[in-house]
């Protein structure tokens, strides 16, 4: 059905109503700030912003960005490419451990490398113990620098694109790679001709995922002394008090989000139909020889080790040497549970919503899902800005349950698409005609989501449910924009320690951060080395 | 399958209820509270030492007051003030700027006090002229060096950081934190805010590195050779000299400036405190902060964190005699410091001074 037949045949029908709402709910704070931007003066501190900062946030973002995919690029792809294509040991095992460091956020790896690799950090002061040299007498990488931030970003996030390129790689037409392999070209040629292109749109969503969060970012920005957009709204409104200032940075962060995603589709648009041949085999991994294989083996490992393994150990060694004189956190881990559960538990209804009313696609479904993949583009920032604008108008305090509701909204706003994913999958697996059946015996839409989806849905209610939980709990700028007064969650209290050179302090919420985030990590490798290829076919 | 439920309705009871309504470092300051509590008394403070934990529980002690207590960021603070209003629990609001104090008090959150103690044991330069918060502690934002690289007449004015000699030589913390906020604040008022913004601009150019770190990440820096001059509170220095291992290898490498001594002063802010505009407990609130103002409450205020008691005879804590016994300080309005602070963001903004 296409837009135009579906706007013709359009009629309100019972299950649209759920599905307005929702995404009405998901779509109001970026509506907001848009409109704030848009039609507010921007305040005092604009025309500041503007002649001062405005340069500096929009170049930090950009550039930030731009390392960001270059980096990820060249190394996903290239790990994707090795654990698909060849054999070599212990590949099985490094497929899925590649995949972990998106547990951690960027700015808990930003804590340990920039100590890591500080001045006081264990290699400079090796160094400097080993040649009496003094830090002007040699050059060490500087974290605390652009490049730094796109380096601990990478670090982070270039898992997503390892995924897409993976599933990529792994359902491509072995024909193709065949067919060129039996006319002569060489490994490298294959890679690059035939399955590089191929891949292209998988890489893209990847790249497009990986680069919504870096421009989210504010943790470790902020850290690292890099002046971008997502500090600038933070810090407009804390240090200026102005939302309205905010409002027209956020404006400038937006139209990059959107360049993102508009680049996004128009590769996939132009890479549409390149696999002629869509018949199944698995791939056959061609088995490496023993200097390569060791080759392969050390690449993964480094990869594996400089991601998440060094950066982890960091923390936790800082944990054991302060030996317990740590500033207790057990008040911070019961905010966070019930901040992180409230917006799970409004985003896990709204996911609900939006995966059984995209079973019966209609225009105002159609809708819903728009407002939620909307939403997951747009930084926290942002989001906490529309909330406090709105909370602004009604004349409601950030104070008490105002607050929470108000954050919890933004988690929902923000993360109910990743929720629905994994639901809207498992009906995906159900057959169409359960469906049909239920329409032919009367059922009404409603009816039919309730007693013939829903059930179906719930089996990847977990996965969702679990995804939602651990978004919320690792969410930063928007946490500290709006929970509530004297409500400091792991995630703030990890930034204020950090912030405060309390490193060994902030190492212990940073930890159970990560440890969280491994959750939903391992949920999904699990899937990844039990499903079989073909599947999503 | 269905284990989510009862997470999903324990989290919309929970928040339903408004649960806790604490924070991780708010709590009753009694471990063995006094046998007949007579009063109460809540803090708001934006110091964060363990020491005042102990202060909190002395005071409770000898008083029998009860005292609660919120520590949060300045900023925090003065907004959940302001969303309070007149329902404010705070009785005594404690900062460690007086730039800050200024913004609460012209923000009609305090109210003048009348102790004839504290204008008695305060000396007047650091109080604010209308009674509303009193200095209780002081710390000075010194210029700290390389002694292998700098001679000390160097680096004896602030301005010697913008000269040309100290190229790729300074390192600094970031603009945005509240003591080079304040530095800039009476620079405005000393020097003309066209003067305080090339000076900001000199020492800009002058940099080794982007701001970044604390104080005491600025003193390790040039312990390590990245730089050699910068700027820390006196504190920060002293506290290393008592720190660890690595910290005390580092700081003897190092050597304080009390800048301007030959003209104004080096620059000097307070740790004070102030009663809120709506104390439900004023009485107590004014006997808090005038046991903060005697010889026991000066010293359990800056034993740990090495401030510079403010009245006559009061107890050093150990290690400040690695300072210079006689130094000269600013005598200065210290609410301009807050009058001037977004302009001074302003100034290091435009400098490029992140």
């Amino acid at each position: 059905m296409n837009t135009y037949t579906a706007i013709r045949s359009f009629r309100f029908r019972s299950i649209d109503g759920p599905a307005l709402l929702a995404g009405l709910i998901i779509a109001v704070p970026v509506v907001v700030t848009l409109l704030a931007g848009i039609l507010n003066g921007g305040g005092e501190a604009w025309s500041h912003i503007r002649d001062t900062l405005l340069t500096g946030y929009t170049t930090g973002t950009l550039g930030t960005l731009a390392l960001t995919a270059l980096m990820t690029l060249a190394v996903a792809v290239p790990a994707a490419w090795l654990v698909t294509m060849y054999q070599f040991p212990g590949r099985g095992l490094f497929e899925w451990l590649l995949i972990l460091p998106l547990a951690a956020p960027g700015y808990v790896l930003a804590y340990a490398y920039a100590d890591l690799m500080g001045l006081m950090g264990p290699f400079q002061v090796a160094i400097r113990e080993a040649t009496g040299w003094t830090a002007r007498d040699y050059w060490f990488p500087d974290m605390r620098s652009l490049p730094g931030l796109a380096f601990v970003l990478t670090c982070a996030l270039y898992p997503y694109v390892y995924l897409t390129a993976r599933a990529a790689f792994v359902s491509q037409s072995v024909c193709a790679l065949e067919a060129a392999r039996s006319l002569g070209a060489s490994s490298a040629r294959r890679f690059w001709q035939v399955a590089l292109p191929a891949a292209r749109p998988a890489i893209a969503a990847g790249l497009a995922l990986t680069l919504m969060e870096a421009a989210a970012d504010y943790g470790a920005a902020e850290y690292l002394g890099v002046p971008t957009l997502t500090f600038g709204i933070v810090r407009a409104w804390q240090s200026f008090g102005e939302p309205a200032a905010a409002a027209r940075l956020a404006l400038v962060l937006v139209v990059i989000v959107i360049a993102l995603i508009l680049t996004e589709r128009h590769t996939r648009g132009r890479a549409g139909s390149q696999q002629s041949s869509t018949r199944w085999r698995n791939v056959s991994r061609t088995r490496l020889p023993r200097w390569a294989g060791l080759g392969a083996v050390a690449a993964c490992a480094l990869l594996f080790l400089a991601t998440f393994v060094l950066p982890m150990s960091r923390l936790i060694w800082l944990v054991m040497e302060s030996q317990g004189q740590i500033a207790p956190i057990g008040r911070a881990l019961v905010n966070t549970l019930i901040l992180a559960g409230s917006g799970a538990a409004l985003a896990f209804v709204l996911a609900m919503v939006i995966a059984l009313t995209a079973r019966q696609s209609g225009l105002i479904a159609g809708f819903a899902r728009l407002m939620a993949s909307t939403g997951y583009a747009i930084p926290g920032a942002v989001l906490a800005l529309g909330a406090l604008l709105v909370m602004g108008y009604l004349g409601i305090t950030l104070t008490g349950a105002g607050a929470i509701i108000a954050l919890a909204w933004v988690y929902a706003s923000r993360f109910t698409t990743s929720g629905a994913e994994p639901m809207v999958a498992a009906l995906g697996r159900a057959p169409a005609s359960m469906g049909y059946a239920a329409e032919s015996l009367g059922a009404s839409p409603l009816r039919r989501a309730v007693s013939v989806d829903l059930p179906v849905a719930l089996s990847g209610a977990m996965a969702g449910a679990l995804i939602l939980f651990v978004e919320s709990l690792k969410e930063l700028p928007a946490t500290l924009m709006l929970r509530p007064f004297n409500w400091d969650t792991l995630s703030v209290r990890a930034n204020a320690y950090a912030t405060d050179e309390r490193l060994a302090a902030a190492a212990l919420p940073s930890l159970l951060i990560t440890l969280a985030g491994l959750l939903p990590v391992i949920l999904l490798s699990w899937r990844l080395s039990h499903s079989r290829p073909g599947d999503t076919q | 399958m269905k284990w989510y439920v009862p997470l999903a309705a324990a989290c919309v009871f929970l928040s339903a209820c408004g649960g806790p309504s604490g924070t991780s470092e708010e709590s009753e300051a009694a471990a063995t509270p006094p046998a007949e509590p007579t009063g109460l008394l809540n803090v708001y403070s934006a110091r964060h030492y363990d020491s005042d934990k102990e202060l909190y529980k002395r005071f409770e002690a000898e008083t029998g007051i009860r005292v609660r207590f919120r520590e949060s960021g300045a900023a925090e603070l003065l907004e959940a003030m302001k969303a309070e209003g007149d329902k404010s629990p705070a009785d005594v609001i404690i900062s460690s700027d007086a730039g800050t104090l200024y913004r609460f008090k012209a923000a009609g959150l305090m109210q003048p006090i009348e102790s004839d103690i504290l204008l008695d044991r305060i000396p007047e330069h650091f109080r604010d002229p209308d009674h509303n918060w009193y200095g209780l502690a002081k710390r000075l934002r010194v210029i700290v060096y390389d002694p292998a690289r700098v001679e000390p007449d160097q680096v004896d004015e602030y301005a010697d950081l913008a000269s040309a000699n100290f190229e790729g030589e300074i390192c600094m913390r970031s603009s945005t934190n509240i003591y080079n906020l304040s530095l800039m604040g009476e620079l405005i008022d000393r020097l003309g805010k066209d003067t305080a913004e090339a000076w900001a601009r000199s020492v800009v150019a002058n940099f080794a590195r982007l701001p970044q770190g604390g104080d005491t990440g600025q003193i390790e820096a040039i312990a390590a050779g990245q730089c050699s001059a910068a700027l820390v509170n006196h504190y920060y220095w002293v506290r290393m000299t008592q720190g660890s291992d690595a910290q005390r290898k580092s700081v003897e490498k190092t050597m304080l400036s009390f800048p301007q001594q030959d003209s104004w002063g080096a620059h000097v802010n307070v740790t004070g405190a102030g009663v809120a505009a709506h104390a439900p407990h004023k009485e107590a609130a004014i006997q808090f902060i005038e046991w903060l103002a005697t010889e026991e409450g000066q010293f359990l205020l800056t034993t740990e964190t090495k401030e510079i008691p403010l009245v006559a005879g009061a107890e050093m804590p150990e290690g400040l005699d690695r300072l210079p016994p006689d130094f000269k300080e600013s005598v200065f309005s210290l609410n301009k410091l807050g009058e001037n602070q977004a302009e001074a963001q302003a100034i290091y903004d435009r400098a490029g001074w992140n």
